[in-house]
């Protein structure tokens, strides 16, 4: 089966990058053994702290989902940093503005966000799809003019700013928090939006015409003109959807976790979300336990610091890893297929 | 109003600088058909290694040949994987990205304990690569369009078969373009650093991108990515003095807002290299 | 005394999953021309890339001017006195004609490119072989005729004294054929070796001295051409008695118009007037043929009725009700299909499944879908496995990429789609293009019995011989008009080939 040859290719990489990871470490003064004990250990050591990589994982699994989504349709969605930031600010705002019913409140709150998010996806799609302005570069930038305006928002001067000792908003209405699952810890349901989200990406994707007419978009934009595709639709909604996703990540992260939107909240959520898309290689079903890895070596990176075993930003490298081989699979294949083509010419003698 | 005067121009010439030498060496690797947007990661590989070598070793010298190199070797790192193993070159560039990101914090964490930062180092004067790259460009220029390297390079990226049946190796000139737009891009890390006196992780700040971008608006031409880069660094030293006019976030935004305004009013990419992210496959059926 | 230029022994080459060339022998003299004759896919192209060093052969030997050599690359192969001109020109558009030729064997002054004295090496190339190119054009505003003779002057500036053609006179009209055919007997006068590689027999036996045959990569034999005879050439070529392939029966016409076009005109992608009022119509129960060499429009005239290109005035009717401007997507509900002429590229997504491939376009019909949000897909399973039973697609599942498909059952793919649709026009633009002959024969087959049912079809294609097999009415098309529309027993090819070219003939 296709599948099951997939997933061993991805398990091989990541064995590979973790064999890497560990040369890396003893090159760099550091012990292979207590660094990868104290990572899993931070990781899943007891149920604190799975629930803290857990956490971690579910703003990435909506990033990740985000850059899925625009990949699929052969965009590059670079921007999801940024329309989460707007997400997340404009999710606040509902939270603390609005008055309404708990729970629809909450509602509300995360379809602003993803609004907001969606208009910052639009706005580079229309480009695109209109001027064949290149997505990359555009996502790229409106994501750091997103960071710096929700920046100024709550700074100091700003019309938002809430409180007097940090740059961030009033605290959200009780009645628009996003429930957690358990008291006292962070974890909220915003994984099982992000759980159900891959889901219905799934179905979309592999289940409807839309889904249908966006993939064919994203192999060959030709042939599907030609089919009759309307691309340029395509193209915005892909990114439009993109944005959306990132924002409601961002949204749902203020409403669970924090509760008020803080300047410079995310510890590169938005850039784990590319990460996270291609490890699950633009598989949605695969997203989740993509972002869960990541998640992980984030939340292990914590305690291997915590341990002193390692710097923190000793995950950070692991990814970047992770990330080069688990993109190398189609190198694997590519060598594979290649050494197979000699095979074939040499053995086909007359 | 005192905000236009030498002191901004000559501020901007600075700040251009290291867009100009991402613009330029895209230019080279997108001629012969690479996309890199591994350039970002690559300037930051610059500036870090630039503050490595320039620590330990105090020499300004040293330290600029070690960006060069690792930024060459960035490129044929991505080189291999976009020609060679025909990897996706978008995806390529993005792994390189986020894998020197991750690099960079670590090892100022574990040199000098710090998470991001380096300590102060001995720096060159930054003026010599503003020179140095008006220089580089105007060489660039004469090379692209008026000798036989620049002209085999414009057809590798236009038609390679073609280039091929002229005797010309394809991917080896793929390979070498890009590693020296790495080089070049190795070499903005280094001014980065030079212009700053010490290293910090966000100090590229998007200037990758926006080199690309230049070199989009310059129509795949180095004398007009110059002008494109000029232009850009003119906003950057704009945005810095309108700090004290206007909340900085917003001046700060500037930069970012202006390259997609210009890009989405720059219609015609006339000049795009035919065979730009394509592979070339040799014995194809 | 012939002095032997190359000679090639046992050139065996395989790719994954087909044979390109078994054992051929090969020789080749100075002072001849010799054709290597098959249909597609027999390996012609691929022997000469060997020789070229374009492709190095898995076992076997070549001898050049008697010496065995191993020709790695084309530049070994150029430094041997080997050029080859390819069906696709190695040209680059953009670049003038000065560049095009300097590029890899450039005179230079110090560092830099010595423009003036390429020009010059060019001009006297041109007055040696009297082949006249202007080193400032740009190749992109020269004729393909034009562009052929920078080629053959580029192989001639390399010092080429074995010189590859391939195919060249697929894109030429017929006096072009014969102003090339001048030029080939002149180099061979001056001694140079000529090898013409062609899957048109006459054409062999108008130019050739020695007819090489190739089948299915295999050589069949050598006849010099005082031997050779076109049965006895179809017949190495094909393997069998060559008979007409396939013959249209008579059938009687409503005279219902299907298809009317008024006064069109279209613009190509750089704003210049591609297709100029251009008015025909096709009717129920026949084949129109558009004859014409490739780039005089056909493209754009093809893109304009399928809505995949905006026309600049004029109208389009089908079946008396107006659809101008309308998307691909109308035009196929209201009845007109398009067989593309890239499959590869426009028609299929290689990565895409059997299955989703002969939905594509078709995923929003009220058979495969329930609005744009469920797809019904244990229909489009039983649709595809019709279709595949319908016209013999050979494949070994429903869900395998159809780039894993052959060129022929890929093109089966496109027709099971486009024709599973019950049109009442069909487009058709080159729609054997790169099929062995069991695949041409099958599309054939298929419009004819398209026509014998009662569509029109528009069958757009650069094969005189292909239309006038199958065409009930030949027009031509040049530089974007419609110069002639002929009743298939008043066309003569003759005629037909002037016309292609722009020579005034009474248009009826």
């Amino acid at each position: 089966m296709r599948l099951a040859k997939e997933l061993g290719l991805v398990l091989a990489s990541l064995a590979l990058a973790f064999g890497v990871g560990a040369l890396v470490a003893q090159l760099s003064g550091l012990s292979p053994g207590p660094v990868y004990r104290e990572l899993i250990r931070g990781a899943f050591g007891d149920q604190y702290r799975i629930f803290q990589t857990l956490t971690q994982a579910t703003p990435i699994m909506f990033t990740s989902l985000s850059f899925l989504i625009a990949f699929r349709a052969g965009l590059f969605n670079i921007g999801a940093e940024g329309q989460m930031y707007l997400g997340a600010f404009f999710g606040a705002w509902a939270g603390f503005t609005l008055i309404l019913p708990p729970y629809f409140h909450t509602v509300v709150a995360l379809l602003v966000g993803a609004l907001a998010g969606a208009i910052w996806g639009f706005i580079p799609g229309w480009l695109r799809a209109r001027r064949g302005t290149n997505e990359f570069v555009t996502t790229m930038m409106l994501s750091y003019v997103a960071i710096y305006f929700t920046s100024w928002l709550v700074s100091p001067r700003g019309p938002y700013h809430g409180t007097q000792w940090a740059n961030q908003t009033v605290r959200i209405l009780r009645s628009a928090e996003l429930p957690r699952f358990v008291q006292g810890m962070q974890l909220h349901w915003g994984l099982v939006i992000a759980g159900l989200l891959s889901l219905v990406l799934w179905y979309f994707l592999f289940r409807t015409p839309r889904g249908y007419e966006l993939r064919a978009v994203g192999q060959n934009p030709r042939a599907a003109q030609y089919a009759g595709i309307d691309v340029p639709r395509i193209t915005i909604l892909a990114l439009t959807l993109a944005g959306a996703l990132a924002g409601l990540g961002g949204a749902a992260e203020i409403l669970g976790t924090h509760r008020r939107f803080i300047e410079f909240f995310s510890p590169g959520y938005g850039w784990d979300g590319i990460a996270g898309g291609l490890i699950a290689r633009a598989h949605p079903l695969a997203v989740i336990p993509a972002a869960i890895l990541i998640g992980a070596l984030r939340a292990g990176g914590m305690g291997m610091d915590r341990a002193g075993v390692a710097p923190a930003d000793f995950a950070s490298v692991l990814q970047g890893i992770v990330i080069f081989f688990v993109v190398a699979p189609e190198l694997f294949r590519i060598f594979r297929r290649i050494r197979r083509e000699r095979r074939v010419l040499v053995h086909s003698q007359p | 109003m005192s905000i236009l005067s030498l002191d901004l121009f000559l501020s901007a010439l600075r700040l251009a600088t290291p867009i100009a030498l991402v613009a330029l060496g895209e230019t080279f690797s997108e001629l012969s058909g690479v996309i890199n947007v591994g350039v970002e990661g690559t300037a930051l590989a610059g500036a870090l290694l630039t503050a490595i070598v320039a620590y330990y070793t105090g020499s300004p010298g040293l330290a600029l040949l070690a960006a060069l190199a690792v930024g060459a070797f960035l490129g044929l790192v991505h080189a291999t994987w976009a020609v060679y193993l025909r990897a996706d070159h978008v995806v390529s560039g993005v792994a390189i990205n986020l894998l020197v990101a991750g690099v960079a914090l670590f090892s100022t964490r574990i040199l000098w304990g710090w998470r991001g930062t380096s300590p102060a180092a001995t720096t060159m004067n930054p003026w010599i690569f503003v020179v140095l790259c008006m220089l580089l460009v105007v060489w660039a220029q004469v090379y692209i369009f008026r000798t036989p390297w620049g002209l085999r390079l414009r057809v590798v990226g236009e038609h390679p078969q073609a280039a091929d049946t002229a005797g010309i190796n394809v991917n080896r000139t793929r390979l070498i373009y890009t590693a020296l737009n790495g080089a070049l891009c190795g070499l903005a890390g280094s001014f980065l650093f030079n212009n700053l006196g010490r290293f910090t992780d966000g100090m590229v700040g998007g200037r990758g991108f926006i080199g690309i971008a230049a070199m989009v608006v310059g129509n795949y031409r180095p004398l007009p990515a110059l002008a494109a880069a000029y232009f850009f660094g003119l906003v950057d030293a704009l945005q810095m003095r309108l700090q004290a006019y206007i909340p900085s976030q917003f001046s700060l935004i500037l930069p970012y807002l202006l390259t997609v305004v210009v890009l989405a009013g720059f219609l015609g990419r006339a000049n795009v290299p035919k065979a730009l992210g394509k592979p070339y496959l040799k014995e194809g059926r | 005394m012939p002095t032997e230029a190359v000679r090639m022994e046992g050139i065996t080459k395989a790719f994954p999953g087909v044979v390109a060339n078994a054992g051929i022998d090969f020789s080749l003299f100075f002072g001849e021309v010799h054709g290597l004759l098959g249909e597609n896919g027999a390996g012609k192209t691929v022997l000469m890339s060997i020789l070229y060093g374009l492709y190095q052969p898995d076992s076997g030997q070549i001898y050049v001017r008697g010496e065995l050599t191993r020709i790695r690359s084309p530049s070994v192969a150029i430094k041997l006195g080997i050029g080859m001109v390819h069906q696709h020109f190695m040209l680059v558009p953009r670049l003038t004609v000065l560049e095009n030729m300097a590029v890899g064997w450039e005179p230079r002054r110090g560092p830099f490119l010595d423009r003036l004295a390429m020009k010059r090496r060019i001009e006297a190339l041109v007055e040696e072989y009297g082949l006249s190119v202007d080193p400032e054009a740009k190749v992109e505003e020269l004729s393909v005729g034009e562009q052929q003779r920078v080629e053959i002057l580029k192989a001639l500036y390399r010092g080429a004294e074995i010189l590859i053609l391939d195919e060249p006179t697929a894109v030429l009209t017929e006096q072009e054929v014969e102003a090339l055919f001048r030029t080939i007997r002149a180099l061979r006068d001056q001694g140079k070796a000529v090898v013409f590689i062609t899957h048109k027999l006459h054409e062999a036996m108008a130019i050739c001295d020695r007819v090489t045959v190739l089948r299915k990569g295999k050589r069949v034999g050598t006849v010099p051409i005082s031997e050779a005879t076109p049965e006895k050439l179809a017949e190495m070529m094909v393997g069998r008695e060559v008979v007409f392939r396939v013959q249209p029966k008579p059938v009687s016409r409503e005279g219902k118009e299907l298809l009317r076009v008024e006064d069109l005109t279209v613009h190509d992608d750089r704003g210049l007037p591609a297709v100029q009022n251009v008015s025909f119509a096709l009717f129920d129960h026949e084949i129109l043929g558009i004859a014409g060499v490739e780039g005089n429009g056909q493209k754009e005239l093809v893109e304009a009725l399928t809505g995949l290109r905006l026309p600049k005035a004029g109208k389009v009717y089908v079946e008396g009700q107006e659809v101008t401007g309308l998307s691909a997507r109308d035009l196929a509900r209201l009845g007109l299909v398009h067989i593309p002429e890239d499959r590869q590229a426009t028609g299929l997504i290689l990565p895409f499944s059997l299955a989703e491939n002969l939905i594509l376009g078709r995923q929003r019909e009220d058979g495969f879908a329930l609005g744009p949000w469920a797809q019904l897909r244990g229909r489009i399973f039983r649709y595809a496995a019709e279709a595949v039973r319908t016209f013999s697609i050979v494949a070994p599942s429903l869900s395998v990429p159809v780039q894993n498909l052959s060129g022929g059952n890929q093109q089966r793919v496109i027709l099971a789609r486009e024709l599973g649709r019950n049109p009442k026009v069909v487009v058709a633009h080159q729609p054997t293009r790169g099929l062995d002959v069991a695949g041409m024969e099958f599309v054939w087959e298929k419009l004819l019995e398209l026509r014998d049912k009662g569509c029109g079809v528009l069958l757009v294609s650069m094969d005189l011989d292909e239309i006038l097999m199958l065409a009930d009415r030949v027009a031509v098309m040049y530089r974007g008009e419609i110069v002639g529309i002929w009743p298939r027993e008043e066309a003569d090819k003759h005629e037909l080939g002037l016309a292609m070219l722009g020579g005034r003939i009474a248009a009826r």
